[in-house]
């Protein structure tokens, strides 16, 4: 596996064939029956199988071919983004949602836009509250009162 | 011959009546509504066709299904009129189907041209929606009467076939691609067995009960994994420039539209029969529309710096293979790409199961939301010429600005869907799949579309079993169903087959 795709798509082989395993050994623990009358773990458990062939297949194509020797220009083809704003964002977004019911609607995409805003670095903090708070205002009205959407009011009751 | 001709002259008729149903000032302002927001999602680069109309599923839930149909069609065709303006003034293409309009949509902006390079897309795109649509009224209805000759294995074969196909024509590797399909039958099978009524891979939640929410998945692969991979970009790559055409420049002169005519009509028809078979057919078309021209042109040189027939022919078979693309849907109820998926899954909720009874069943939704195309095509058309430096001058929202907002209204959104916190965790865990599919080079366009199908594709296989007392001859000892088998094991053996002759020609070299 020469280069760093290869090792990628190994690595999603290998979960994608664990997967396939997992479906397939928890397809056994319900009745499978027979091709006539086919059981509720059946079409899983078929499934579950031809994922693990497929993966398989899959994991043992990519350690048969031939070792490829990444050209500079190839090396250099990649974009390097920066991983931490990508898992701020991300923990930015479970953050909000278990905290949903808790803050409400207003607050919370009050919360979540300021947040995200500032992990793309929008520096200015004046300039963040008024985009947050707008966006905040006009989702408000948009979805609660216009659309009459159920959204959570939270402790603040809005 | 009288029966065609009876039943043409009835598709007629039920057209004209569809035109009534659409043209209602209801149903006009949702097709309007529709078109704005896909022009929008088109746009818009981080949320595409499939996300989009995913999202706004909630939107219709207090409305009558022809009116919800009618406004998420528009979301769909809108969104093909609208990527075409990022890919030339950005050399950015707001969705995929739009990446062949780069090459020389983008070169006419360079040389000044953007104007009449947006227009004939326009055009283009208006008259080939056009000649869809035609054939969407007498291909449909003959189809959906030979469709009714179809029992469990014949529909098991064909959403086999569909499979197979969307797998060798996404992605790069027809084995990542069946990997995917296959991880969301399983994710499908999620829930009550549809036969017997137990529960599956529940483990106790009842959240879980009624399976995955195929609109958490869709937005989360299609939403959510995009703007995490905007995310992850450096800062710098988020801002780019735009060229916005000035109004007076946007009109194509007589010579490019002499120039544009034949690529139009050549795109709409090779456009509307891509359509009709399973895969990302707006995609496809777009590039074969693109190699036609490029072979049969005068001055195939031209081509990549600027050729004005490079942009008529792929936007026309573009939204051709839009149109024709709900053939599948409506007829056979089963729909061969994602967006037209999503739009199987709105119908659903809608309580409408699409088919071949379909068009007698529900004959306003069907003619209503045909007519309603047209009139969104006409809509479109205004939209496009006058209004895009209006749309141009969206793209100067910085991206840091948009993304956060994108994921607003995703959790708004998903949130609407159910009432459900449960909903919105499945969201984010879908949009981590998808972030980790993309860095991994896996396609979700075939999980999507077998999670929609799953449950079909289940119930016509034991249904098939139980016919004939669990013997796997009734797949092929029918001929309609041997006929869709046999296309699969065509579509399987061609890839290993084209591989193993390249080997054995470098071999011999």
């Amino acid at each position: 596996m020469g280069n760093r795709l290869d090792r990628d798509e190994a690595m999603g082989g290998i979960v994608i064939f664990l997967f396939g395993t997992v479906t397939a050994l928890l397809s056994l623990k319900m009745p499978i029956g027979t091709f006539r009358t086919a059981g509720t773990g059946m079409f899983p458990l078929c499934l579950g199988i031809l994922l693990m062939i497929l993966a398989g297949t899959f994991i043992l194509k990519l350690l048969l071919q031939e070792k490829k020797i990444p050209s500079k220009k190839e090396s250099t083809v990649e974009i390097s983004g920066s991983r931490k704003p990508m898992i701020y964002f991300l923990g930015a977004m479970v953050l909000a949602t278990l905290l949903f019911n808790q803050l409400g609607y207003p607050l919370i995409s009050f919360l979540l836009m300021l947040g995200l805003l500032r992990i793309l670095g929008m520096k200015r903090w004046a300039l963040n509250i008024l985009l947050s708070f707008m966006t905040a205002v006009a989702s408000y009205f948009l979805f609660v009162q216009w659309l009459q959407i159920p959204l959570p009011k939270g402790f603040i009751g809005l | 011959m009288g029966s065609e001709e009876e039943l043409m002259f009835e598709s007629l008729q039920h057209l004209v009546n569809g035109f009534g149903i659409a043209a209602t000032v209801q149903n006009l302002l949702y097709c309007l509504i529709g078109c704005i927001v896909g022009t929008l999602i088109g746009v818009l680069p981080g949320i595409g066709p499939i996300a989009g109309i995913a999202l706004l599923i909630p939107a219709t839930f207090g409305l009558n299904p022809t009116s919800a149909i009618i406004m998420l069609a528009g979301i769909y065709y809108g969104a093909m009129y609208g990527g075409s303006t990022t890919s030339i003034l950005l050399n950015v293409p707001g969705e995929t189907a739009s990446v062949i309009t780069c090459i020389d949509g983008y070169q006419m902006a360079q040389k000044g041209r953007a104007g009449p390079a947006l227009a004939t897309c326009a055009i283009g795109s208006f008259i080939a929606g056009t000649i869809g649509i035609f054939g969407l009224v007498f291909i449909a209805p003959p189809l959906a009467e030979a469709a009714l000759a179809f029992g469990p294995p014949e529909y098991f074969s064909l959403m086999v076939f569909g499979f197979i196909v969307l797998s060798n024509v996404t992605g790069t590797s027809l084995i990542k691609s069946l990997m995917m399909a296959v991880v969301g039958l399983i994710i499908g099978t999620i829930g009550i067995d549809p036969v017997t009524g137990d529960a599956r891979f529940t483990f106790g939640s009842i959240s879980l009960l009624s399976g995955i929410e195929f609109v958490a998945v869709a937005i989360g692969l299609f939403g959510i994994g995009e703007v995490l991979i905007n995310v992850e970009k450096p800062s710098e790559m988020l801002e780019q420039r735009v060229l916005v055409p000035r109004l007076r420049e946007l009109y194509p002169t007589l010579q490019d539209f002499k120039k544009s005519i034949g690529p139009i009509l050549r795109g709409a028809g090779i456009g509307f029969g891509v359509g009709l078979v399973p895969g990302p057919a707006p995609v496809i078309a777009t590039y074969s529309s693109y190699m036609i021209e490029r072979k049969i042109s005068k001055n195939p040189e031209e081509f990549g710096k600027g050729a004005i027939e490079g942009v008529a022919g792929p936007e026309s078979a573009n939204n051709s293979a839009c149109q024709s693309a709900f053939i599948p849907l409506f007829v056979l109820g089963i729909p061969f790409a994602p967006p037209t998926a999503i739009l199987l899954g709105a119908l659903l909720i809608h309580g409408v199961n699409p088919g071949p009874m379909m068009i007698g069943q529900h004959p306003e939704l069907f003619w209503g939301v045909i007519a309603s195309m047209y009139i969104g095509n006409f809509i479109l058309l205004i939209l496009n010429l006058p209004f895009v430096p209006l749309f141009a001058n969206i793209l100067r929202i910085p991206k840091k600005v948009l993304l956060p907002l994108v994921i607003l209204f995703c959790i708004t959104g998903m949130y609407t869907v159910n009432n459900s916190v449960f909903d919105i965790w499945m969201m984010l865990l879908f949009g981590a799949m998808g972030f980790l599919m993309r860095k991994w080079a896996y396609e979700g366009a075939p999980l999507l579309l077998a999670l929609v199908l799953g449950p079909k594709l289940e119930i016509a296989f034991r249904q098939s079993l139980m016919i004939s007392h669990g013997d796997f001859g009734v797949f092929v000892n029918r001929p309609i169903s041997m006929v869709f088998l046999l296309a699969t094991a065509i579509f399987l053996i061609f890839p290993a087959v084209r591989l193993m002759f390249k080997k054995s020609k470098k071999g011999g070299i």
